[in-house]
């Protein structure tokens, strides 16, 4: 593990600080589960995915656009969305971000943070992502937007569709796969030929980059390198983000299928774990500085619970709003 | 408001339309398969690159999934996108952007977001183009709720109508039936405006009414017109299209005429007659003198031999045996 000289003690702790706030917030949503407050079989734990969701929000911009997946729950923390919305969505009520609608793990959004919502179907995501970046291409404007995808949705016709106009186009997105080596039960290898992505990228004329997912540090330098690449004009990039699910696929999956941690230890897939050593090896944090931004994060955690707790169920009428314009 | 109204075909009304919205605000763009410098593979979108360019006229690759999810796209970021798919037969290719992306998109993520996208999707059979490039296949959307569904049947409202849907905040399935592209009419000039959901009249009657869609309203009138001489008097009602649907004015005419007639090109099974026809059982029955009767294709594929295709289509003499049929009963 090397750091990075681009990043700063300042923007090493931030980037660390989202992480466990990301991870605070799933472990008190856990509670809520445990509680039986939330339904879990919908939810797609993000643990093990925070370098990512984390690294790559971090270089963009309010305006700049995100479609999530079905494990971005962090994507959308890390992207601004306030943690008592994200609750208020599980808890179905109308301290979420679509007021009661019940948008759970898949429909958030946020128009104003350029949260831009999910497609239930994965895949879906991609030509919407190459919508966005053409209508800001269209628009003049220098956003840009990042599609995030598993290494199961990039089998999808759609990334072909997309990445190709996208190419063509030279729009401003950053295909982001997060290859975790399994889609719910099926391995990477019995379900992607050449067992990666990234190679991809060579058949539509863009960068195609590897990176270590659960390095926060080495996916923010990849992602702001794409992000200033979409921005001055050059193109998409494809960046594939290698990384372990620390849960199963969803909330109770009994994971048959694999040993667990592929072969590392625990803490070797953990990214929080990670950048807590490179903090204190490498920036000279001590314990209680680390202990300190935990507690901080679980406090505004603990704020966010309280307030989604409290809100109401929406009342029947909320079915038959919103349908149209 | 324009006062002057010229002939005009209906492939150049719709050219029309595009041309004024595209005029009016820059953030209408077209994109398709060919819809640029050749003008679209009937020619519709012809001279539209010259005047407004490439980057609002864009030629997509054969990706009809993109055309319509990247529409979605554009249209929750700022645009208002109208995306020419080659045959409305298409729209299975990209059925997930229709019915789970356009359609939802609004709705499920709680309203947040809307979508002025227009599909414009050239249907019907025209000689031999086939079972997968010449149905009339807006039906399969009665389903989804969400988009709406237009359907002109006259010149002047596919430059209204058309006009309309890319000004709406919803996304608007807008078929055009390939038959009528040639087809002429009087047009008003400049702003003209038909409202989606309002049913037209298109000739009034007392003893039969006949809801048509598409290119069946011209062979609703024809049949209209004959039976006349019959002395038999046919009300003619366009829907417009399917969603919005204007029940009031379907009802008024069945509660005037006792007598209901469906005519349209797709398929009898789950057309576009076989929710209406539910509305009015369900709200109408007793204004009924005789039972429904439906002029609709068989309910088998289109055939490619264009001999065969002729024994498939309805036509204008089905409509008159089913007014018949009606008046007997």
């Amino acid at each position: 593990m090397t750091v990075s000289a681009a990043v700063s003690e300042e923007l090493a702790l931030a980037l660390y600080g989202q992480m466990v706030r990301i991870q605070a917030w799933e472990q008190r949503l856990m509670r809520m589960m445990g509680e039986g407050q939330v339904a879990p079989g919908f939810y797609h734990p993000g643990r093990g995915h925070e370098a990512v969701a984390a690294g790559a929000c971090e270089p963009l911009r309010e305006a700049d656009y995100i479609m999530y997946d079905h494990r971005g729950c962090g994507q959308q923390l890390a992207k601004g969305l306030p943690l008592s919305q994200a609750f208020g969505d599980l808890l179905e009520n109308v301290a979420g971000s679509t007021r009661g609608l019940g948008a759970g793990i898949v429909h958030m959004a946020s128009p104003k943070l350029g949260i831009l919502g999910q497609s239930g179907t994965l895949g879906g995501a991609f030509p919407i992502a190459a919508g966005a970046a053409f209508s800001a291409h269209y628009r003049g404007s220098d956003q840009v937007c990042i599609c995030f995808f598993g290494e199961g949705a990039s089998n999808r016709g759609t990334f072909h569709e997309a990445a190709n106009f996208a190419s063509v186009w030279k729009l401003p997105v950053i295909w982001l796969c997060e290859n975790n080596g399994w889609a719910i039960s099926t391995s990477v290898e019995r379900s992607t030929a050449t067992g990666g992505v990234s190679q991809r990228a060579a058949a539509y004329g863009m960068p195609g980059e590897v990176v270590d997912g659960r390095d926060v540090f080495a996916v923010h330098g990849v992602v702001a390198a794409a992000v200033e690449r979409a921005r001055r004009g050059e193109g998409p990039t494809l960046i594939e983000a290698r990384l372990q699910r620390l849960r199963g696929h969803f909330m109770g999956d009994p994971e048959p299928y694999r040993a667990k941690f592929e072969g590392a230890t625990r803490d070797e897939n953990d990214p929080i774990v990670r950048c807590a050593a490179l903090l204190q090896a490498e920036y000279g944090c001590g314990e209680e500085q680390l202990a300190r931004i935990q507690s901080v994060a679980e406090a505004e955690v603990e704020d966010a619970a309280k307030v989604a707790l409290a809100a109401a169920l929406p009342g029947p009428e909320r079915l038959m709003e919103g349908l149209y314009a | 408001m324009s006062e002057s109204t010229r002939e005009l075909t209906f492939s150049e009304a719709i050219r029309e339309a595009l041309a004024e919205e595209m005029e009016r605000d820059e953030m209408v763009m077209l994109m398709g398969q060919d819809v640029g410098a050749f003008g679209g593979v009937f020619g519709v979108t012809a001279g539209l690159h010259d005047r407004f360019g490439d980057k609002r006229v864009v030629d997509t690759p054969i990706s009809e999934t993109l055309m319509v999810g990247g529409g979605v796209g554009a249209a929750i970021t700022g645009l208002r996108p109208v995306v020419e798919l080659q045959f409305a037969d298409f729209i299975g290719v990209a059925m997930d952007e229709i019915y789970l992306k356009a359609a939802k998109w609004r709705y499920m993520h709680g309203g947040l977001f809307e979508v002025p996208l227009v599909l414009r999707l050239p249907e019907g059979a025209v000689g031999g183009a086939g079972p997968e490039q010449s149905q009339c296949p807006e039906a399969m959307l009665w389903n989804v709720p969400g988009i709406y569904v237009v359907i002109p049947s006259s010149p002047a409202d596919a430059k209204g109508l058309l006009k309309s849907a890319i000004r709406d905040q919803n996304p608007v399935a807008f078929f055009e039936h390939k038959g009528l592209y040639n087809t002429r009419g009087p047009v008003p000039e400049g702003e003209h405006l038909v409202p989606l959901g309002k049913a037209d009249v298109r000739r009034e009657g007392s003893d039969v009414t006949v809801i048509a869609w598409s290119n069946f309203v011209g062979h609703a009138l024809s049949a209209a017109e004959r039976l006349a001489s019959e002395g038999v008097s046919v009300e003619v009602v366009d829907p417009r299209g399917l969603r919005p649907l204007d029940t009031e004015t379907i009802l008024a005419s069945v509660a005037k005429t006792g007598r209901l007639v469906f005519a349209h090109e797709a398929p009898r099974t789950g057309g576009p007659a076989s929710e209406v026809a539910a509305i009015v059982a369900e709200q109408a029955l007793a204004d009924l003198a005789a039972p429904i009767e439906r002029v609709a294709a068989p309910d088998v594929p289109l055939p490619q031999s264009s001999h065969l295709e002729r024994v498939y289509l309805p036509g204008v003499d089905d409509v008159i045996a089913a007014v018949r049929r009606t008046l007997q009963a």
